[in-house]
């Protein structure tokens, strides 16, 4: 009943941003294209009735021809959940940033671009986080080759400071 | 080292054992370093948690005289490589040995500090703790039990006592 | 009196730091003693899960699990199966989900006596650690006797759990009877303590608007006065039978960060009593395919950790490996919290208020 609701509102949404809406496994899945990823989720945030305010995951996904964003979207005050995938090219990943709807974004952004390469536009702090930064190459990409275990056993310089 | 001098330890024990004491200070002081080490508090990952068990109530590391665990790698001559060791942590891993006074000895538990374990084939690992530092006693297990731990600890206690006896036995005498 | 001409001071914490619960560094601008700025730096423990799990089958990645928050690793294989099991739609019998309950909140108390343990360390109440290891040594025991290891346990399969043995019963009965005891013990040599008060009362407040900005979630969440948790809102596995309270605190403080995991202990103590008590017999394991082969689908799936949910996403092609594994680590997203919570204390005071995040660096770093 309630995933009805949920679902005419996410259809509306995807009108307006011209997405597709797909249900997989019982959860609505909205597709749309990386330009229009901050008026989705900004809708998103303002359903009436049914607002997917908490922002729950935000994770990268190689499908080897393009790239998506992934945002896992609930909220604290109901069991509402959508999905929300966006498109970014693969050659010049460039898509805005959601820490202005999202404080939270921030950590889970700067993931996202050491693992993928992915650019958030107007993130505050756009840095690799788990991986050192001379570092070379987005280990989570399909194209990513592992080297091989001489090279790895070499030691880094350590940077001054650490 | 040869075995003549490895007949005259075994003298040398043997008239310890009828309550002569002929030792030098070097003998006294390996004595001493083996029977008190101060290890420093290097957990990485899951196997810090058992290192705190065996420092904890039941498995009591302080039966041994290990219990002193240092923050500081200044003031320990044990490292206790307990846990996975990453590309990007082993320069800093060096610093920290390079920072510890001599004498000092490195144990490298777990299967990870070991070979690299289970995460051997990641593109962010390193394939073993000695590609960095000198590693005296390697406890595999993952985690190994505090028993290991101890037992780990005991083979250096005997590895730092009789330096004599375990080159010997290094070369197969 | 106001002291002029004073120079901003930059402190390296970490990532060998006795306070820091792993390898956590952090980049702190002092002004005298007060916090100007934090920069956590991450990644010391990096081991690149997600990467190691599409070179390895569904089962394998099992073990993996237990390797993510190390203090807590039946629920983590907990969460990994549950998410295949959604993904191929495998039903699983009775005994085994109670079974998995009791083994998950056994975890959860282990994980929060450690919480509390090793708050009291960075305090330095050496006395408060020592009991809680010492009844955490009980738990671990009851894992040795079903799984052979002691933190690790890799308990779960796909479709089901290991039966537990005769003797976990017994053991499992006198744990829970010594527990009242247990509890009043932790509450007088620590919770009651003045010192210990005094560092954690009104130090870090979080406001609820601002943990919810932070997608925060956890004990941390509901000691800023937010009544969510996953085993109530969307129950999972068989939590809906249980009746249990979700503890909530309104002081977004340290300590009441704190003191909520000894309520969500007395919580789980009255989960496993009704769990052993409604136990049915029979199988412990589900009919599984050999080979584990999901069909072509995506699902996320979330479960209550005990430092927050953690999340799988698990894209499937169809082969027998998985196309893409996502780990949505509690803590580390939790961890937002201390750039923003910390500015303007002391810097003892940011030993407490990251102590009190109970951050497991395996899960944060995966």
């Amino acid at each position: 009943m309630e995933n009805k609701v949920l679902k005419e509102q996410v259809e509306k949404l995807a009108a307006l941003v011209s997405g597709e809406v797909e249900e997989i496994l019982g959860e609505l899945v909205l597709k749309v294209r990386a330009p229009h990823i901050i008026e989705t989720l900004t809708g998103a945030k303002n359903f009436p009735n049914f607002p997917c305010d908490f922002l729950h995951d935000l994770c990268g996904l190689d499908l080897v021809d393009h790239l998506e964003v992934v945002y896992q979207l609930s909220s604290l005050r109901g069991p509402q959940r959508l999905r929300v995938k966006a498109i970014v090219e693969r050659e010049n990943p460039v898509i805005d940033s959601v820490t202005s709807l999202w404080q939270g974004a921030n950590f889970l952004e700067r993931e996202a671009f050491d693992m993928f390469g992915i650019n958030f536009k107007g993130h505050p702090n756009l840095k690799r986080i788990y991986m050192w930064d001379d570092f070379e190459g987005y280990p989570l990409r399909k194209d990513y080759v592992t080297e091989p275990i001489e090279v790895r056993n070499i030691v880094r310089t350590r940077i001054e400071g650490e | 080292m040869d075995v003549a001098l490895e007949r005259q330890l075994r003298e040398d024990e043997t008239l310890m054992e009828k309550n002569m004491l002929v030792t030098n200070l070097d003998k006294l002081l390996n004595w001493a370093r083996g029977h008190s080490f101060w290890p420093v508090t290097l957990g990485l990952a899951c196997c810090a948690i058992e290192m705190m068990a065996t420092g904890g109530p039941r498995y009591d590391i302080s039966r041994f005289g290990w219990e002193v665990f240092r923050a500081s790698p200044r003031q320990a001559d044990v490292m206790i490589v307990a846990g996975t060791c990453t590309r990007k942590m082993a320069p800093l891993l060096r610093r920290i040995y390079d920072q510890m006074p001599e004498p000092k000895w490195v144990i490298a538990m777990g299967s990870c500090a070991n070979a690299g374990g289970p995460f051997v084939d990641s593109y962010s690992m390193l394939a073993g703790v000695d590609k960095v530092v000198p590693v005296d006693v390697y406890i595999p297990g993952c985690p190994p039990r505090p028993e290991s731990l101890l037992y780990g600890l005991l083979q250096l206690q005997y590895k730092v006592s009789n330096p004599a006896k375990v080159r010997l036995m290094k070369h197969g005498k | 009196m106001t002291i002029e001409n004073t120079e901003e001071l930059i402190l390296n914490m970490g990532p060998q730091h006795p306070s820091m619960h792993g390898l956590f560094r952090m980049v702190v601008n002092l002004e005298g003693e007060t916090v100007t700025k934090i920069e956590p730096k991450l990644g010391y423990l990096h081991r690149g899960m997600e990467k190691l799990a599409e070179s390895r089958t569904y089962a394998q990645f099992i073990p993996y699990t237990d390797r993510l928050d190390y203090l807590a690793s039946p629920h983590n294989n907990w969460a990994y199966v549950q998410t295949v099991e959604k993904l191929m739609g495998v039903e699983i019998p009775e005994r085994a989900e109670y079974l998995r309950v009791i083994f998950g909140e056994l975890a959860r108390i282990a994980s929060h006596q450690v919480c509390i343990a090793s708050t009291a360390l960075d305090m330095a109440g050496w006395s408060a650690w020592s009991y809680a290891f010492r009844d955490r040594e009980r738990i671990c025991d009851m894992y040795e006797m079903t799984a052979g290891s002691r933190l690790t346990v890799n308990i779960m399969r796909i479709g089901g759990i290991i039966e537990p043995p005769a003797e976990f019963w017994p053991a499992l009965k006198s744990f829970l009877n010594d527990t009242p005891e247990m509890i009043e013990e932790y509450n007088g040599i620590f919770f009651g303590n003045e010192i210990a008060q005094g560092r954690l009362k009104s130090v870090g407040i979080l406001s609820k608007e601002l943990a919810e900005n932070l997608s925060i979630t956890g004990p941390v969440l509901r000691a800023s006065g937010v009544n969510y948790d996953v085993r109530k809102a969307e129950p999972y596995s068989i939590y809906d039978r249980f009746d249990f309270n979700v503890p909530v605190r309104y002081g977004c403080d340290s300590y009441d960060r704190t003191i909520i995991r000894l309520d969500e202990i007395v919580e789980s103590i009255k989960i496993i009593k009704q769990a052993v008590r409604d136990i049915p017999e029979g199988p412990v394991m589900a009919k599984v395919p050999k080979v584990i082969k999901p069909p072509v689908g995506e699902v996320y799936h979330r479960v209550e950790n005990p430092k927050g949910e953690l999340g799988f996403y698990i894209v499937s092609d169809g082969t027998t490996k998985p196309a893409r594994v996502r780990i949505r680590p509690a803590t580390f997203i939790n961890l937002q919290m201390l750039p923003i919570v910390c500015l303007g204390w002391k810097i003892q005071d940011v030993v407490a208020i990251f102590a009190t995040l109970d951050a497991v660096l395996g899960e944060v770093d995966k």
